[in-house]
């Protein structure tokens, strides 16, 4: 398989993983996470070797991989910032930290900065639900937010790449 | 003693990673300190129980790495004066004593990544009873008697659904576990799995063995990394003490255990999606019929059932079904276990008997609203449920009763709301989470519900027409009887249960234009009432288009043409000046 | 194999153990629509128009999946199994982006189909034309010469440069049949029904060719010495030779339709008789009498009716106009009378109108060869008195008008400039100003309050039982050739029904339509429109024979492949319009968001439609299942879902090529097979 116009990943990095699971039946998902692990998402070359290697046609690795939120297409930026939306954050005003992530950054959900450092994901319930507002800055929840001091925690994040 | 620190999910994300770490550097005796699971009691995260042998001497609460010295110093002492001011209140622990657990029973006591802390605890008893004393009929007799019932929303009679795959030719069977837990609302099964993972392992293992199956699988979504961890490291201790494999236990039964963690997709907590998942495919339901106890995964009789089913069923066999049978109501037996948050002063999770009230839950059990702000719904079932209105809090925790109320008793999610919630921006919320989530397969679902999103959006924004009310129950009444799964089907009913409830609110967004809970920005107008406004000029400075003008001391001003209603200057303002009609 | 009875529909039915409802039903003759069911692929249970309904069952079922079980009783046709579908589809339909038929047919009154047409001449096949022509329209030579063309008003190459010269091509198509193996359509057996039909004009010709290929004896009575009403007694030899009329009514008169000239019911024969001797009446009169002004002088001998003037003429007849003619009106007869006028020999021809030119209702080819043949326009002037002598006109004084405010319209109404007039001496005025009906000898029919017989639009059912009537003479009054066509199509189908006892109305079949902006056509290149050839107007005037001299072959082709081909190619066959037709949808209630895609090849002889799609996803399965190649593939999910070809090499490409299964199996317009 070849393909035009794409990322050039170091694909011998998909080696060990495609060896265990290329024989699994049903193994694609964690496949594609193990892959996304190692990439930080999914370049379409490595979509392309994964569906070569598992004998799958590249149409249904596509298929599912769009198909669940984990998987990404692109770079995500230094500090992905994960906005909870369930219902207990939505109660306590989760669309207000929204705006106001929104506002600072300049980013949409699904988008990045485009110094690169920031990415907003809105995720489905973290499961925080007595801290709502919350989000999640990498490995960090943050808790009982308000849009100041969400202001302040991307302020100060800000500042330290300076 | 014992110091034992507070490490699920919640607990970290309060800071109890931190209040662990401080209290390891302190410690001389490392011995001393361990950890346990999900204590339940969210509201009070992080906290830190003490010990003397099994007897709980302090539960300290809201603890910070600052009070880790006290603590060790107390510890050390034997004089806890010093975290009195730590200590939980005798009203707080009431959230605890007024409980029924069975689900829960270890959560929060023992150490989740101790096999032995679990075998200490009658743990695995059931298994080994199963297998040297039961017949896998006998087996689905006692859950048939205990009156269990699927825990994951729809209630099905778990040994029902167990005798079916049974029965279902073929000698590769699976047993799956739906850990899947996607409502926005509900972390009941991440508490048990991240809290006592032997609990569903037994009860998994007992399961496999009445249906006769040789391999169980563990469904669990990926925004649960602890709790995947914990269970990886369960599993491994189960095989290491032969639990788990070849002729468990020395009987003829064999059974292989694995996890495998879904990639974000709330679709996939239906089981027929969850088997495409599992299968590696896109999380698509399936038609039913065939039925996953004819036709389940890789099209073998397969059964699914929830995190909280598996963990009642090593306690049934081991205390006997009759003896949970006789909890609960006459249609819902034994306990249940929410996860009660929103606007609610105590939240966490709570296991009660079914049958006890609403208001038994959310005010004695909750302690009612923050604040002390006033009831408006509580909303059941998440995106499949309903939201139930302050004259129905006397409704009985019951499959049937809650049913009758338009919502469902579903997983176990609760979302408790008060009046500043607008009904009809929940439902609004609800129906977008559908949207986002619909898997687009059928018709019904993936422009249904995008059409009623749509509807709601335009009445929250005040452009509502005549005849959307119509519109959206009809809409309503489409989707139930004509999409494909049960997401689907119940995707209407969050709209259904405000229409019926709080059909007001509707009328006064379409037909006045008004929010009465003062939520839908659209249709707000926020003013500087002269009276109180002091000039200070506070609420200009904060408002990010400058929309606020004035002089220093003289009234401030509000162009509403600029105004974005974010509502900044009405939370910066000291002398309450901002009006929001 | 075991056997279970069951109902479906009140229907006992015998089937096999295992049989899903959807089959059980389909070997029994009983049509469960579903859109993404098929039995050479995997179980799906997309569409959700399958449903039924059992009883004892709260849910509905889905046919394709549910097993029939002995003793079932199934309901396929509930109304809440009807609702559902018609929900399901009109969901579909509100995130379904396409044109049914070109805005070319829609907005033909008799919903020929142009595109289908026009694309046979493209092709050179004139007769197979012709033949998808009189799926409609029995007189396309006739039509073709003289139609206003709404087709063409509203052809979508006019935001390229011009529209596609439809109505020419029509005619062309049908000179060419004419002149060897002419279109014979086939006719039903003798259904043993007898109609008459009352009047011999473009709607009466019609509704006969139509209802005697459905089989029954027809038999048309007319006033007139020939049939062909206002086509050869209205329009003049120069636009319209009589030939072509006598040629397409001798072609519906070898069909078996008898044709009684010279007979005036009342007078010839009674009203009360036909009623009793036929199992259908047709009344068809048209509108054949002149509207009048009601200014002074208007009775003077040489002031005479603008169809009645035409009529004369068309008879044969060559009156005394003298050299000097007014004609008062705007329209198509107004420049059919002057230019009539200019051929009986008459220098100064006047248009009196009391608009401006750009106000007129008459075809603007009409106006400038009108023009050039040298008729003068008298613009913003009325007819206020005529004036004469010894009982004959000899000049009309004409009030001098101006343009006011718009009316109901939407063109500006002229008012008079008070005290303004002028004289202008004439031998003979026509006023072509309108028609009305003359309903002598029909008295017993309820007529509207216009005067003008009232007959239902969707039944054309009249008071009386057993009457239907058509055309100019029922309900808004004159109009148009091809409306009175189209009524009389319709009505031929809603007739054939009666006769067989049953009551179908009309209903105007639900069609998808899509918005197209300029913007959107900028790539196209541009070709021009071929102009008809015409005489010269010098030698024109002095003459009668037809002044179109015709396209040849080549510029009929050529003109015919301009065509955009807006419609569907897959309209005759989608599932989605058919069901959608079958239920009666709405989908506008639940208009939203839609997907829309610009067309795509990537495939290497399918052109990809997304907008079209509605995600019943067949073609991944198919390509999967069947074909085996899997080149398709579903990504996203949600509302945004898409269907995507997914490769970017060669083995693929020729993988791809010539299989077709998929748009085979695409049950709309989505996927379509291109010659590459």
């Amino acid at each position: 398989m070849s393909c035009s116009d794409c990322h050039k990943s170091d694909l011998s990095l998909l080696n060990e993983t495609l060896e265990k699971y290329k024989n699994i039946k049903g193994s694609l998902i964690t496949v594609l996470q193990k892959a996304q692990e190692i990439y930080g998402f999914l370049p379409t070359d490595v979509i392309y070797k994964i569906a070569e290697e598992m004998n799958l046609t590249p149409a249904k690795v596509m298929g599912v991989a769009t198909f669940y939120t984990q998987f990404r297409f692109k770079p995500v930026g230094k500090y992905l910032i994960m906005l909870c939306q369930g219902t207990a954050c939505h109660v306590n005003g989760s669309e207000r930290i929204e705006k106001a992530i929104t506002e600072e950054l300049g980013i949409s959900d699904s988008e990045t900065t485009e110094d690169g450092l920031f990415t907003l994901k809105n995720v489905a319930c973290l499961g925080c639900c007595s801290l709502s507002p919350v989000m999640m800055i990498n490995e960090k929840t943050y808790g009982s937010l308000t849009p100041e001091t969400v202001r302040e925690i991307l302020k100060e994040l800000k500042e330290r790449e300076k | 003693m014992r110091i034992v620190v507070g490490k699920g999910s919640c607990g970290f994300a309060a800071g109890a990673g931190r209040v662990y770490s401080a209290l390891e550097n302190l410690i001389d005796d490392k011995s001393v300190l361990s950890i346990t699971g999900c204590i339940g009691m969210c509201f009070l995260e992080p906290i830190v129980d003490i010990y003397e042998g099994e007897k709980l001497l302090r539960r300290l609460v809201k603890v910070t790495e600052n009070d880790a010295e006290n603590i060790i110093i107390a510890v050390k002492n034997n004089d806890f004066s010093l975290v009195d001011n730590l200590t939980i209140s005798e009203k707080d622990e009431e959230f605890l004593t007024k409980q029924t657990r069975i689900a829960l029973r270890h959560c929060g006591i023992i150490n989740p990544e101790s096999i032995d802390d679990y075998t200490n605890d009658n743990g695995y008893k059931a298994l080994r009873k199963v297998l040297t004393s039961m017949s896998p009929e006998d087996v689905i007799e006692e859950i048939k008697i205990s009156g269990l019932a699927g825990r994951g929303g729809a209630g099905f009679p778990t040994w029902f659904k167990w005798n079916a795959a049974r029965n279902s030719k073929g000698d590769e069977k699976y047993l799956i576990c739906n850990a899947d837990e996607g409502d926005p609302g509900a972390f009941m099964d991440r508490a048990v799995i991240e809290s006592d993972p032997h609990t569903l392992i037994e009860g998994m293992l007992i399961g496999a063995y009445a249906i006769g199956a040789k391999e169980a699988v563990v469904y669990v979504r990926a925004e649960y990394p602890l709790a995947i961890i914990r269970l990886e490291k369960a599993i491994k201790d189960a095989e290491e003490k032969g639990f788990i494999g070849k002729n468990i236990l020395g009987s003829a039964f064999s059974c292989s255990f694995r996890i495998k963690a879904g990639a974000g997709a709330f679709v996939c907590g239906e089981e027929t999606a969850l088997i495409e998942s599992l299968e590696g495919s896109r999380g698509m339901p399936r038609l039913k019929p065939p039925f996953p106890a004819e036709a389940g995964y890789w099209h073998k009789p397969s059964n699914i059932n929830n995190v909280e089913t598996f963990a009642n069923v090593s306690w049934i066999i081991l205390n006997g079904g009759k003896k949970f049978s006789a909890m609960g109501t006459e249609d819902s037996k034994g306990t249940k276990v929410f996860a009660l948050t929103g606007k609610i002063r105590r939240g966490g999770l709570v296991e009660i008997p079914m049958g006890k009230t609403l208001r038994d839950v959310i005010f004695d059990i909750g302690g009612g609203i923050k604040n002390d702000a006033k009831f408006k719904a509580v909303q059941m079932g998440g995106p499949s449920g309903g939201c139930i209105p302050e004259e129905l809090l006397d409704t009985v925790i019951d499959y049937k009763k809650l049913s009758a109320t338009g919502a469902i008793m579903g997983s176990g999610g609760m979302v408790v709301m008060s009046d500043s919630t607008c009904m009809v921006n929940m439902a609004k919320f609800f129906l977008d989470f559908t949207t986002k989530e619909s898997c687009g397969k059928c018709v019904h679902c993936r422009i249904g519900t995008k059409r009623m999103l749509e509807i709601l959006t335009r009445i929250t924004e005040g452009k509502g027409k005549d005849g959307d009310i119509e519109l959206l129950e009809e809409l309503c009444l489409g989707i139930k009887d004509g999409a494909l799964c049960g997401l689907g089907q119940t995707a209407p009913n969050p709209v259904l249960t405000t229409l019926k409830y709080f059909k007001d609110e509707y009328v006064s967004h379409i037909n006045e234009k008004k929010c009465l809970a003062k939520e839908c920005a659209s249709l707000l107008t926020y003013s500087i009432n002269p009276e109180k406004c002091v000039g200070c000029s506070l609420c200009s400075k904060k408002c990010p288009t400058q929309a606020i003008s004035g002089e220093i001391k003289k009234t401030f001003s509000i162009d509403t043409e600029k105004c974005i209603k974010c509502g900044q200057c009405k939370a910066a303002c000291r002398f309450g000046a901002v009006n929001v009609d | 194999m075991d056997k279970i009875k069951l109902i479906i529909d009140g229907k006992e039915i015998i089937a096999d153990k295992g049989t899903t409802i959807l089959s059980a039903a389909k070997d029994n003759g009983i049509e469960i629509p579903t859109l993404c069911h098929s039995d050479r692929v995997a179980l799906y249970g997309a569409c959700g128009l399958c449903t039924v309904e059992a009883e004892g069952i709260p849910k509905l079922l889905r046919a394709c999946s549910a097993k029939a079980s002995d003793g079932m009783v199934i309901h396929t046709d509930s109304e809440r199994v009807k609702k559902s579908r018609k929900i399901a589809l009109e969901l579909l339909m509100s995130d379904h982006t396409g044109d049914c038929v070109g805005p070319c047919s829609l907005n033909c009154p008799a919903g020929t189909d142009c595109q289908g047409y026009v694309k046979l001449i493209s092709q050179g096949n004139f007769h197979e034309a012709v033949a998808l022509i009189k799926e409609k329209l029995p007189l396309p030579a006739s039509i073709g010469r003289v139609c206003p063309h709404p087709c063409e008003n509203a052809c979508r190459r006019q935001m390229v440069e011009d529209s596609i010269s439809i109505a020419y091509l029509k005619a062309f198509a049908a000179d060419e049949d004419m002149k060897e193996n002419t279109f014979v359509p086939e006719v039903a057996p003798d259904s043993g029904k007898k109609v008459a039909v009352i009047g011999g004009g473009p709607a009466g010709l019609t509704v006969s060719y139509f209802l005697r290929t459905k089989g029954h004896s027809v038999t048309i009575f007319d006033a007139m010495p020939y049939m062909g009403g206002m086509l050869r007694y209205g329009i003049p030899e120069y636009r319209l030779p009589k030939k072509i009329v006598e040629a397409e009514v001798q072609q519906i008169a070898n069909l078996g339709v008898e044709m009684k000239n010279n007979v005036k019911i009342g007078k010839d024969i009674s009203f009360e008789t036909l009623r009793k001797e036929y199992d259908a009446v047709v009344v068809a009169i048209g509108a054949w009498s002149s509207l009048s002004m009601r200014c002074e002088g208007e009775n003077l001998n040489g002031v005479v009716g603008g169809i009645d003037f035409l009529r004369e003429v068309n008879e044969g007849k060559r009156p005394d106009i003298g050299n000097r003619v007014a004609i008062v009106g705007g329209g198509n007869t107004a420049m059919d009378a002057c230019r009539t006028a200019r051929r009986l020999g008459a220098e100064e021809v006047y248009v009196i109108y009391r608009r401006t030119r750009d106000e007129m209702p008459a075809e603007k080819i009409e106006i400038d060869e009108a023009e050039e043949e040298g008729v003068t326009f008298k613009f913003l002037t009325n007819p206020a008195e005529f004036i004469g002598e010894d009982g004959k006109v000899t000049s009309v004084k004409l009030q001098v008008m101006e343009l006011g405010e718009p009316d109901s319209s939407g063109r500006r109404s002229p008012v008079p400039v008070e005290g303004k007039f002028e004289t202008l001496p004439i031998d003979t005025a026509i006023m072509a100003i309108g028609q009305k009906v003359n309903t002598s000898g029909f008295e017993e029919i309820e007529l509207n309050k216009k005067g003008i017989i009232s007959a239902n639009e969707r039944t054309f059912r009249t008071s009386l039982e057993g009457v239907f009537a058509i055309g100019d003479a029922t309900n808004r009054g004159a109009s148009i050739a091809i409306e009175a066509i189209g009524e009389a199509e319709k009505a031929s189908k809603v007739i054939d029904a009666y006769l067989f006892g049953m009551d179908i109305p009309y209903r105007k079949p639900f069609v998808s339509e899509k918005e197209v902006t300029p913007e959107m056509l900028k790539d196209k290149e541009k070709a021009s429109r071929a102009e008809m050839p015409v005489m010269s107007a010098e030698k024109r005037v002095k003459t009668f024979d037809e002044i179109a001299l015709g396209f040849t072959k080549e510029q009929a082709i050529a003109e015919a492949s301009r065509c955009l081909e807006c419609g569907c190619h897959d309209y005759h066959d989608c599932k989605l319009i058919k069901y959608a037709n079958w239920y009666d949808i709405k989908p506008e209630r639940f208009a939203g968001m839609k997907n829309i895609f610009p067309k795509e090849t990537k495939l290497v002889s399918i052109e990809r439609d997304q907008s079209k799609c509605i995600l019943c996803g067949l073609c991944v399965r198919i390509c999967d299942e069947v074909a085996k190649k899997g080149i398709l593939g579903l990504v996203g999910r949600g509302f945004t879902t898409t269907i995507k070809p997914e490769f970017d090499n060669d083995d693929v490409i020729s993988f791809c090529k010539d299989c077709h299964k998929c748009a085979d199996a695409c049950p709309t317009g989505a996927l379509k097979i291109i010659e590459k």
